[in-house]
C-alpha cells in the first residue's frame, strides 16, 4: 500500500487553500501552473483521499466537488493527541522530546535555571 | 531437576531483586547508556533461564557429541529412558509447558506488537504528509499548533516533528539541541529498546522485573538522548530548550504519568556531567556479564559433564554410580544401530 507522496499534500493544501468544494477540474488548473501533470492522475489522487476519509465528496452535475472533512488545524490537534496520548500504545509508535511537566516542576526548574545563569555570570 | 530449579530460582530471584539494585537514581543517571546495556541483559537472561528450565524438564540430558546421528541415537535411548516412568512424563510435560508457554506468549505479543506499531507510523506518517510542512533546512516537519512539542516518528520512514509553537519558542541554538536529541533517539534504536520492555512485560505481565523495566527504561534512553545532545551543544543550552518546550507547552490538566521525568533531566542537565569510574563501569559490566552467562553454564553443565563419563561398560555396571534407569538400560536389549560399549551411545551417570 502506497504512503501518501508529496503530490497528496500539494492536493490538500490547494483543498485547503480555496476552502470550498471543488472539482478535480479546479484543483488541476491550480497544480499545473506549477508542474506538468495529468488529469487522470489529479483524479486518482483525489479519490484515494476520499477512499481514505480525508475528503467528502458530493455529485455537482456530472462531476464530484470534494473538500476536506476537517481544517488542517483540527487535524493538527489530532496529531499532536495522538502523539501524546498516555493511555494509549504511545511507546509503540512515537519518543517525544518531553512529557509534560507541572506548574510546580516548571517553577522549580525555571529557578534553578535563573540560579545557575547567575553563578556563571 | 536440580538444573530446572537453580535456573528457575535464578530467574525468580533475579526479577525481584534486579529492580531494587537498578532502579533509583544512582549510578544509572551517571551512566544511562551502561544501564539500559544491563537491563537489557537482565530481562534477556530471564527469559532465557525460564526457558532453559522448561527444557532441562522435558528434554533428559544427552552428552554433547560431534556426530548429529550419534547425538540422536543417544536421545532416542535417554527419551525411552525417562519417559518410563510416569513421574518423568509428568515433570517433562511440566517442563513443555513452561517452555512453551513462554515462547508462544512472547511470540504472540511480538507479532501484535509488530503489526500495531506499523499500521500506527503509517497512519501518522500519512497524517503528517498531509498535515504537516517539511522544513528540509531543519531536517524536520513542522505542524502548525499552538502547543510547543517536539517528537520523532521511529522506523523505516523516520521523521522529526516539531510544532510552530516550539519553533517560535527555540532559538536556533535551542533548536539544534532539541534536534540532535531526537536524532539520537532514531539512530539509537530506542524504539526497539522500548518495544523489547513493552512485549515482555505484556507476555510475562506477572515478573517485577519486566514491569519496573518499562517505565526505567522510558527515563533512561531519554537520558542517554539527552546525553548525546550535550555532546554536540552545550548543557546549559539543552537544559534551557527542556524549559522551553515545557514552559510552551499547554499546562496538563492532570500531572502527566511521565511527571518527576522531565525535572529530572532538567537539573541533571543543570548540574556538570559526573560520568562513572572506570572501575565502577568495569564493575557493572562485570556482574551483568555474570548474570548473562550463569544461566547458560548451569543449563549446560550436566550434558558437559555426561560427556566425561565412560560409556555403557560391557556386561556388568562398574563402581560408577549408575542411575536405575541408566542400569535398566545397560541390561536392556540393545536398540538396532547401537553396540555395547561403542563410544557413540553413552548415558549419563549420576540422577536429574
Amino acid at each position: 500500500m502506497r504512503r501518501f507522496g508529496e503530490l497528496e499534500s500539494a492536493v490538500m493544501d490547494r483543498l485547503w487553500a480555496r476552502d470550498e468544494p471543488s472539482t478535480v477540474r479546479d484543483v488541476l488548473d491550480e497544480l499545473r501552473a506549477h508542474r506538468s501533470i495529468a488529469y487522470t492522475t489529479v483524479m486518482t489522487v483525489m479519490d484515494n483521499l476520499y477512499k481514505k476519509r480525508w475528503l467528502t465528496r458530493q455529485l455537482d452535475g456530472r462531476a464530484y466537488r470534494y473538500r476536506p472533512v476537517a481544517s488542517r488545524d483540527q487535524y493538527s490537534a489530532a496529531l499532536m493527541h495522538t502523539a501524546f496520548d498516555e493511555s494509549g500504545d504511545r511507546a509503540a509508535a512515537l519518543v517525544s522530546f518531553l512529557d509534560q511537566m507541572s506548574a510546580e516542576d516548571t517553577e522549580a526548574v525555571r529557578n534553578a535555571l535563573r540560579k545557575l545563569r547567575r553563578r556563571t555570570r | 531437576m536440580i538444573v530446572a530449579l537453580l535456573l528457575l530460582s535464578y530467574a525468580g530471584g533475579l526479577s525481584v531483586l534486579a529492580p531494587r539494585v537498578l532502579t533509583g537514581r544512582g549510578w544509572t543517571v551517571r551512566a544511562p547508556r551502561l544501564a539500559v546495556a544491563a537491563w537489557q541483559v537482565l530481562i534477556v537472561s530471564v527469559l532465557a533461564a525460564t526457558f532453559m528450565a522448561g527444557l532441562a524438564l522435558a528434554v533428559p540430558t544427552v552428552p554433547i557429541r560431534v556426530g548429529l546421528s550419534e547425538l540422536l541415537r543417544a536421545c532416542e535411548m535417554a527419551l525411552r529412558a525417562g519417559y518410563a516412568t510416569p513421574g518423568h512424563a509428568a515433570m517433562a510435560a511440566t517442563g513443555l509447558l513452561l517452555s512453551g508457554g513462554v515462547a508462544l506468549r512472547l511470540g504472540y505479543w511480538l507479532v501484535r506488537w509488530a503489526l500495531t506499531v506499523r499500521r500506527q507510523r503509517r497512519a501518522h506518517l500519512d497524517a503528517l504528509t498531509l498535515v504537516g510542512r517539511p522544513s528540509p533546512e531543519l531536517g524536520a516537519v513542522v505542524v502548525g499548533h499552538a502547543a510547543a512539542a517536539a517528537y520523532c516518528l521511529p522506523g523505516r520512514h523516520r521523521r522529526i516533528v516539531l510544532t510552530s509553537a516550539a519553533l517560535g519558542a527555540l532559538d536556533g541554538d535551542q533548536l539544534r539541541a532539541v534536534l540532535g536529541h531526537e536524532l539520537a533517539h532514531l539512530r539509537g534504536r530506542h524504539d526497539l529498546v522500548l518495544a523489547l520492555a513493552d512485549v515482555v512485560a505484556r507476555a510475562l505481565p506477572f515478573v517485577p522485573l519486566f514491569i519496573a523495566a518499562r517505565g526505567e527504561l522510558r527515563a533512561l534512553i531519554e537520558m542517554v538522548a539527552d546525553d548525546v545532545a550535550a555532546g554536540d551543544h552545550d548543557r546549559d543550552v539543552l537544559a534551557s530548550a527542556l524549559l522551553s518546550v515545557a514552559e510552551g507547552s499547554a499546562p496538563a490538566a492532570t500531572l502527566a504519568a511521565g511527571g518527576p521525568t522531565a525535572a529530572v533531566r532538567i537539573r541533571r542537565m543543570l548540574s556538570p556531567a559526573h560520568p562513572l569510574t572506570r572501575m565502577s563501569r568495569f564493575g557493572v559490566g562485570l556482574t551483568v556479564g555474570a548474570a548473562f552467562f550463569l544461566p547458560i553454564f548451569v543449563a549446560g553443565a550436566p550434558a558437559a559433564m555426561a560427556s566425561n563419563q565412560p560409556y555403557c561398560p560391557v556386561g556388568e555396571p562398574t563402581s560408577l554410580q549408575l542411575a536405575p534407569v541408566a542400569r535398566q538400560i545397560c541390561a536392556a536389549p540393545v536398540p538396532e544401530g547401537c553396540t555395547r560399549g561403542h563410544s557413540s551411545h553413552v548415558l549419563r551417570a549420576g540422577s536429574r
